[in-house]
């Protein structure tokens, strides 16, 4: 039975195990729930935010202040005994703001630090800048005049990185995040567990312990690709309902779809999610518990690889930017993002996605020996020194 | 006519840290025949096997696989059947289902699978749980469906890591039976166990290994002709048995207390029954007094006995 074909056979038998269309649909429909309860509920605290905030205001403060800060609070003019009754109630409403003046100088109560604050705060400086321009006999043209930003001609010559093939870029990576995410899950499930519930025996001794290895990463990613496919399908079909609903062109949607930016974007998704999930076998292969082993911790890795390669977005030609974007555990969303940012060489392109592939080629081989050395622990889990001491002693 | 021999093991070794698991043993396996290792926990059996397997790999020595139509490499996995000690299946997923995947991975088709894993537990009086998860399954059905998963493929060779065990003794005889229906209809067995008594019932060669050391290697026959022509007397006493008195006769090999009135004694090898009889009329309160064949089992332990000395 040659490689090919037994390799389909665990692949096919990884994916049909793991990929269920009818939990698939169970997560979308809860996700969709949430969706729709946060939707009505931050409409509903927005709304409320929009509402007028009460305000005591002392009745010696200004009346010009008086009347600037209506326009926004719902203001209460209180006497000194309203005001003491105000400061006295304070601990037990714990909402509401009183505003005293004195001089030049104002005081504000408040339970506790808050956005209102802030807001009051620049009706404040308007009514001292009102008041400055008064005292100086400034008109509000000529402040407008002296604050008025220098001209400037912005001429580019680096066009193609738009705003649409960025949220791309940004968009693949995130997918390849959680590519990654879902298929850890099933990593551990499909190897460890596998291995917990003592049937990698019987495997190995049909096939070779490449062919599982490969088989396992190859049905994963499928399970993780199967899964990211349904959410965009749906997100796509959420966005042009969106754009029917508040009547802009569908065009809008069209937009991000620049074809040979999404084949560049896809196939260093694709690899790089398979060049991770040959990293998280081997690791899942030598873990033997995952509840209490340390090596677990490991999978918040990719995030941080990927999280790193947005930094690209600041600077993308520095050295530390071409760096990230060729070396293979960043380049999978490094160089995407490079390319959307700045002016990238095919061969750079090439090249990185070459040294992406061999990279996988190579890891998912040292997977296989890895799970391989360590097939029939069981016991204690084996520490990397005991693992690369086996694997030495395998050759 | 001479078999062809289609497994012979030279010179195997194998270490872990400062164990030696297996100490330059060498067999060899015909077509045809049920090969029975027989040893005690830790003798190294597994580890033989899983070096059979290709699952781990030996120090020194040489494996030569002779199947028909095929060079002298490891087998295809097709052709190999292996039921290991560590029993494990997928227990969340329809038995049925698992089989086929296994029988898959050793390159049946999906139909064909199905067809003989279907008559497999019919014969096993599991069809009608075909569709139920594994983890449904009572310890013995479970074992049951491991064992269907090593021969499903109809291999030529199949190995057998302690078949018989947690199977109570009416599954054990039937596993007999499925031993040697499968055996009659083409297949190799190599079958590890260290329950004698129904080893002795199917095998025809038999391999002792003891602290990794080859005790015995030959044929069944051979083994009794060899170190089986032992007289063992079962005696029960009115009182407490003499044992000190009994191991006193110098033709007496062995005494086992089996409790404190019943005693097993084994004489060397050609003491006559007329010897046996004028010796024990010297004891007094003898109450029974039964003679039977030296059992593969009491083999095996004299020889774990004269080798650890």
């Amino acid at each position: 039975m040659n490689y090919w074909i037994q390799l389909k056979t665990v692949m096919l038998w990884e994916y049909h195990r793991f990929f269920k269309i009818k939990n698939e649909l169970i997560g979308i429909v809860i996700m969709l729930v949430f969706f729709v309860i946060g939707f009505f509920g931050s409409s509903y605290a927005f709304k409320a935010s929009q509402d007028k905030s009460p305000i005591f205001v002392a009745n010696d403060v200004d009346g010009e202040l008086i009347e600037l800060l209506s326009e926004n609070f719902d203001v209460t003019i209180s006497d000194y005994q309203e005001q003491e009754t105000f400061i006295a109630e304070l601990p037990e409403r714990k909402s509401g703001l009183l505003l005293t003046q004195e001089g030049a100088t104002f005081e504000v109560h408040s339970w506790r630090n808050s956005g209102r604050i802030k807001e009051l705060q620049r009706y404040l400086d308007e009514y001292r800048s009102r008041q400055a321009m008064q005292e100086i006999d400034l008109p509000r043209e000529s402040l407008q005049y002296v604050l008025k930003p220098a001209n400037v001609n912005e001429v580019y010559y680096f066009t193609a990185g738009s705003r649409e093939r960025r949220i791309m870029a940004i968009f693949f990576s995130g997918m390849m995040v959680m590519a990654v995410f879902i298929s850890f899950a099933y990593q551990f499930t499909a190897i460890t567990g596998e291995k917990q519930l003592r049937i990698t025996e019987q495997i190995v001794s049909a096939i070779r312990p490449q062919v599982w290895m490969d088989g396992k990463i190859l049905g994963i990613t499928l399970t993780g690709f199967s899964s990211i496919l349904i959410y965009t399908i749906i997100s796509i079909l959420g966005g042009i309902i969106y754009f029917q609903i508040t009547g802009s062109p569908l065009s809008s949607v069209l937009a991000y779809l620049h074809v040979p930016s999404i084949l560049l974007f896809l196939s260093f998704t694709v690899v790089g999610v398979l060049l991770w999930n040959s990293v998280l076998a081997a690791i899942a292969s030598i873990i033997t518990d995952p509840n209490n082993s340390v090596k677990s911790s490991l999978m918040i890795l990719p995030s941080l690889f990927v999280g790193a390669s947005f930094l690209l977005l600041l600077n993308p030609d520095n050295h530390v930017a071409v760096f990230l974007s060729w070396f293979p555990l960043f380049s999978a969303s490094a160089m995407p993002m490079r390319f959307v940012v700045t002016d990238v060489a095919w061969w750079e392109i090439l090249g990185s996605f070459i040294l992406l592939a061999l990279a996988f080629y190579y890891i998912r081989k040292l997977a296989a020996r890895i799970f391989h050395v360590s097939i029939l622990i069981n016991g204690n889990e084996p520490t990397w020194k005991d693992v690369f001491r086996m694997l030495k002693e395998s050759k | 006519m001479t078999k062809q021999e289609i497994l012979q093991v030279e010179g195997l070794r194998k270490r872990f840290k400062d164990i030696d698991a297996v100490n330059n043993i060498s067999f060899s396996v015909a077509e045809g025949d049920v090969f029975a290792f027989l040893g005690p926990n830790g003798a190294g059996k597994t580890t033989t096997i899983r070096i059979l397997m290709d699952i781990i790999h030996a120090d020194e020595g040489t494996i030569s696989w002779n199947l028909k139509g095929q060079g002298n490499g490891f087998p295809l996995a097709s052709r190999l059947g292996y039921l290991p000690e560590e029993r494990g299946l997928y227990l969340d997923l329809p038995v049925i289902n698992s089989l086929i995947y296994l029988a898959g991975i050793r390159g049946m088709q999906k139909p064909k699978a199905k067809a003989a894993a279907m008559h497999w537990l019919e014969k096993l009086e599991l069809a009608d749980r075909a569709n139920e998860k594994l983890q449904a399954l009572s310890k013995g059905n479970q074992q049951k469906i491991q064992f269907i998963a090593s021969i499903l493929h109809e291999p030529e060779f199949v190995i057998l890591d302690e078949p018989f065990s947690g199977f109570d003794p009416i599954n054990q005889e039937k596993f007999i039976e499925f031993i040697k229906a499968i055996n009659c209809n083409g297949t190799t067995v190599l079958l590890s166990a260290h329950q004698m008594a129904l080893v002795e019932r199917v095998a025809n060669k038999v391999f002792l290994i003891n602290d990794g050391c080859e005790l015995y290697n030959g044929s069944l026959p051979d083994i009794y002709n060899r170190f089986g022509d032992r007289m063992v007397l079962d005696l029960a006493f009115e009182d407490h048995a003499p044992v000190n008195r009994i191991s006193e006769i110098e033709e007496v090999e062995h005494v086992e207390a089996v409790d404190e009135k019943q005693i097993k004694v084994t004489f060397m090898p050609g003491t006559k029954m007329e010897f046996i009889l004028k010796k024990l009329s010297g004891f007094q309160g003898i109450t029974e007094f039964s003679t039977q064949k030296y059992t593969l089992h009491d083999i095996f332990l004299n020889l774990v006995k004269n080798h650890r000395s």
